[in-house]
């Protein structure tokens, strides 16, 4: 079924007006709130539900990463190099990739050097990723939605000070602030090892939340400014309702869209710059991660292809689908902007 | 002398074809370019007393360019202060390119051997009949500035090394202060004069407390050279130091790179060994080994005059085809040790247990290094070729990997699951290997291991008592080259009590009694009774575990001539390196 290329639905429907195009359009009006109408738009977009799809897959990938390799029966636990490599001649693996066929024992191979099991690596690695990403994402929304909605509604020297943390924090380079932060952490764990590992990941999370808030704390504020303004709020302050309720009841619920929207952005930003971090050596070295694999398989990528494939892979893929299917969500959330 | 890389089993060295070398016939010098087994070092060293300068031309040398030395995994020396000297790289720079000493190493271009020849000295010393007393007259030579070096500054230069709260981990802390007689307690020139050395005209003669055979030896060390009687206060003199050799140093930056150009004060003529062909030199430490080794084999401009300190396993087989005669296997008296803490680990059956549960093969191959080639089994203190070694095996046959015989020493100690701590550098990712190794091997031996992530200069952290990261720790290494061809440079720096590089605090009266005794027997005596020490050190004490004797692999750009190692230093020799133009 072909849609008119410039139809009625370019110009919006975010009421509880059916589309014309929707099949059941003429059966009775039924009641929809907008998200469920944006829903409604994404199903109904296939390159959105296929991404989701991918994204899905990742997700079950990391939270079953452990019961995954112990299917494959693989463990993150360095080899026995001087057995399974062949440094002889170039300490490439005796079985398996690169030069051999495929090894059923390591299904994605094992690493130069240590006789790592790659498919582990991998595994953990993705949950690595999807855990700091995720993480992070959750802290730095919540953070910028209560500074943006209390900047935008409380307003005068609130919001004015809020704007100038915001813009304080926009003034930090990420990169720099990362570099310095780490070997502070190693200094400060060292002596508590087993803790290392978490402070790692707590200290990663921080550091890229602490990075992230801005932006959407500046999108609720504009979008607040605007709301505050608007009828439904002014009557429900003449009826004398505390602020906290205007802002949770009444505010947030009209703000959902864009917060979803700059979420599922954030996320694969999150992703790659987890990766990145750990590639520089300053992310996670304690534990698996694929920006750190990518690290080690540099050396390798003549020899090697496979072992820098596998962790680049990964990364590529999520973040394209995360990113495409931010963008699915953003258009049907905010049909004006649609392509 | 340390090496500096003290953490991974020694990152950087390689992985050959050993299949490829069928067709290799020739190169029998200690320098060959085959790396296909372990090369076992010189006992002996020859000693030239009249050579003369200027030093014999390297055949086909061309002055002019600049040679850049790549030194990948090390971030070189802290400063350059001659009295703190003691490390493999620092001093293979130091001594043969800014720093003249009284004797120095000279390389046979004929037979590829080391040889003693005189540096600042007219000869190698005059020993007196019983070796008790050492003269040797100073050449009339500049310092860089244009002032003449005289033997007061000499004699400066040795007082200075005997202060203990400034150069703590300096090596003349073991050799000057234990032989030249300067009375009980003195700790340099802030103590006046040392009666021991008497200074007339050019003339210096060192009075010792016991018979001191291999003064010539230690003469070949900075510790024993000039220093300006003005402004040479440490720190700030070891950031930059006066030279008196053919360069002069242009910039220093610590952990960074080192530039030196020529020193036109420098008088050829008197010098036997040392050439200045080239304008100028830039070291650059801790250098990434991929983008080195990489570097080289690209065979760019920049890559052409580019010598590399260590070459990277993974591309071992390919440098060796690209370099040709410039990629060297050296090798040198050098041995890795592991040190369990001689004040914790008290039981000796322990210390056997971590010895068998040490993963020699994954171990070393995880570092980027090959068994049975840069690296083989250890079992004495002594390195191969060492006069006087006596081959022994400390628990009855060489040590080998095996975690059941760990588990019954354990067993038999009542210390299942004996818990070790030591640290790793887990910013290297050859270092970290290698340690994940070794914790895997010690866990399937029955040990508990607890890896502390470190990444700054391991020997400083192993000799403050301060640190509560190093009062955690059980188990330390050291990795040791001898500093000439002799056990008194092995055994008392690592075994004495109180020794900076005694990372196991051993420390036994009848050792450390022994060692004194040693050295006033009669000189054909001495090195039979240091194999004898090392014996009963290894058999009643085992206070620390030889993990490898060792060889190194150097390499060289295309245009970069003279290109050979220093079988003294277990280093590259930097004398008769020249760019070709």
């Amino acid at each position: 079924m072909s849609t008119p290329t410039m139809g009625s639905e370019t110009l919006g429907h975010l009421s509880d007006e059916a589309d014309p195009d929707d099949a059941v359009a003429k059966t009775p009006v039924s009641g929809k709130s907008p998200l469920a109408i944006a829903a409604g738009r994404l199903r109904r977009d296939k390159v959105a539900m296929a991404c989701l799809t991918i994204v899905l897959f990742f997700v079950l990938i990391a939270i079953f990463a452990g019961q995954l390799a112990s299917l494959f029966n693989v463990t993150t636990q360095p080899g026995n190099p001087s057995q399974q490599l062949d440094f002889i001649n170039d300490g490439m693996p005796l079985k398996g990739p690169p030069h051999n066929g495929f090894d059923p024992e390591h299904p994605f191979g094992i690493a130069p050097k240590t006789a790592k099991d790659n498919l582990a690596s991998w595994l953990y690695g993705a949950r690595t990723s999807m855990l700091i990403a995720t993480s992070a994402t959750v802290v730095a929304s919540i953070v910028g939605v209560v500074l943006g909605l209390v900047a935008g509604f409380v307003g005068g020297a609130v919001d004015k000070v809020i704007s100038f943390i915001t813009d304080l924090f926009l003034t930090l380079p990420f990169l720099l602030m990362a570099l310095v932060i780490a070997p502070i952490l190693n200094e400060r764990f060292a002596l508590t090892p087993d803790r290392y590992q978490t402070m790692q990941v707590v200290s990663l999370i921080g550091i890229l939340a602490a990075f992230g808030w801005m932006g959407i704390a500046r999108l609720v504020r504009g979008e607040v400014l605007s709301l505050r303004e608007r009828e439904f709020i002014l009557s429900a302050r003449v009826i004398g309702m505390p602020t906290s309720r205007i802002m949770v009841k009444e505010l947030l619920p009209n703000l959902v869209a864009p917060i979803v929207v700059a979420v599922s952005l954030m996320l694969p930003a999150f992703i790659a710059a987890e990766a990145g971090l750990a590639f520089l050596g300053v992310g996670i070295t304690q534990g698996e991660s694929w920006g750190q694999t990518i690290l080690l398989a540099s050396a390798y990528f003549e020899l090697y292809p496979l072992y820098l494939w596998e962790p680049l892979l990964g990364i590529v893929v999520l973040v394209l689908a995360l990113n495409l299917l931010g963008d699915a969500i953003r258009d049907a959330v905010d049909p004006k902007t649609r392509r | 002398m340390k090496r500096t890389k003290s953490l991974a089993v020694v990152a950087g060295f390689a992985m050959v074809t050993l299949a490829a070398c069928g067709g290799d016939g020739g190169g029998g010098n200690a320098g060959g370019n085959n790396p296909s087994e372990f090369i076992n070092p010189e006992s002996e060293f020859g000693k030239v007393a009249d050579a003369e300068g200027p030093a014999p031309e390297v055949e086909g040398a061309t002055t002019g360019g600049t040679i850049t030395v790549a030194i990948p995994g090390d971030p070189g020396p802290e400063d350059l202060d001659p009295a703190n000297g003691w490390s493999v790289l620092g001093n293979s720079i130091q001594q043969a390119l800014t720093h003249r000493s009284l004797v120095q190493f000279r390389r046979d271009q004929e037979t590829g051997a080391m040889e003693l020849v005189p540096d600042l000295a007219t000869d190698l010393g005059r020993p007196n009949e019983d070796f008790t007393e050492w003269t040797f007259t100073i050449k009339d030579v500049n310092w860089e500035n244009g002032n003449p070096i005289t033997a007061e500054e000499v004699k400066y230069g040795v007082e200075r090394t005997f202060d203990s709260e400034t150069f703590t981990s300096g090596p003349g802390q073991v050799y000057s202060v234990s032989n030249f007689d300067c009375g009980e307690g003195y700790t340099g020139p802030q103590d006046g004069d040392c009666p021991g050395i008497t200074v007339d005209g050019q003339d210096i003669t060192f009075k010792m407390q016991g018979p001191f055979p291999d003064m010539d030896f230690w003469s070949t060390f900075m510790a024993i050279g000039p220093i300006p009687l003005e402004n040479s206060e440490f720190p700030a003199y070891g950031r930059m130091p006066l030279s008196s050799g053919p360069y002069k140093i242009k910039e220093f930056r610590v952990n960074e790179s080192l530039t030196l150009e020529k020193n036109p004060e420098w008088d050829a003529a008197s010098d036997p060994a040392r050439h200045q062909y080239a304008d100028e030199w830039v070291f650059k430490f801790d250098q990434d080994q991929e983008k080195t080794d990489q570097l080289l084999l690209s065979d760019s401009a920049d890559a052409q005059t580019t010598v590399s300190n260590g070459l990277g396993a993974t591309n071992v087989a390919a440098l060796r085809d690209a370099l040709g005669d410039n990629f060297i296997q050296q090798t040198g008296q050098c041995v890795s040790y592991r040190t369990p803490d001689y004040t914790k680990i008290t039981d000796v059956n322990i210390r056997k247990a971590i010895a068998w549960g040490y993963d020699f093969e994954n171990i070393v191959l995880a570092g980027g290094n090959i068994p049975g080639v840069t690296r083989i089994p250890a079992s004495t203190i002594m390195p191969p070729g060492m006069s006087g070694r006596k081959e022994y095996f400390p628990d009855g046959e060489q040590f080998t990997y095996d975690p059941e015989k760990a588990k019954a020493l354990l067993a038999e100690a009542g210390e299942e699951g004996y818990k070790l701590t030591f640290i790793y550098d887990d910013s290297d990712a050859e270092a970290k290997a290698a340690a994940e190794q070794e914790k895997k091997g010690y866990e399937n031996a029955g040990f508990t291991v607890e890896m502390i992530p470190y990444q700054e200069d391991a020997y400083a952290l192993w000799d403050d008592a301060e640190s509560p990261i190093n009062a955690k720790l059980n188990l330390r290494s050291v990795n040791w080259c001898s500093d000439w061809p002799s056990a008194s440079t092995m055994i008392p720096p690592l075994v004495q009590s109180g020794q900076p590089y005694n990372t196991s605090y051993f420390s036994e009266t009848e050792v450390d009694d022994r060692i004194k005794e040693i050295a006033t027997l009669p000189l054909e005596d001495q090195a039979p009774a240091w194999g004898d020490l090392d014996e009963l050190i290894g058999t009643k004490y085992f206070p620390m575990i030889p993990t490898a004797y060792r060889n190194d692999l150097f390499g060289a750009g295309s245009k970069i001539g003279g290109f050979t190692g220093d079988a003294a230093m277990s280093a590259i020799y930097y004398k008769d390196l020249f760019v070709i133009q």
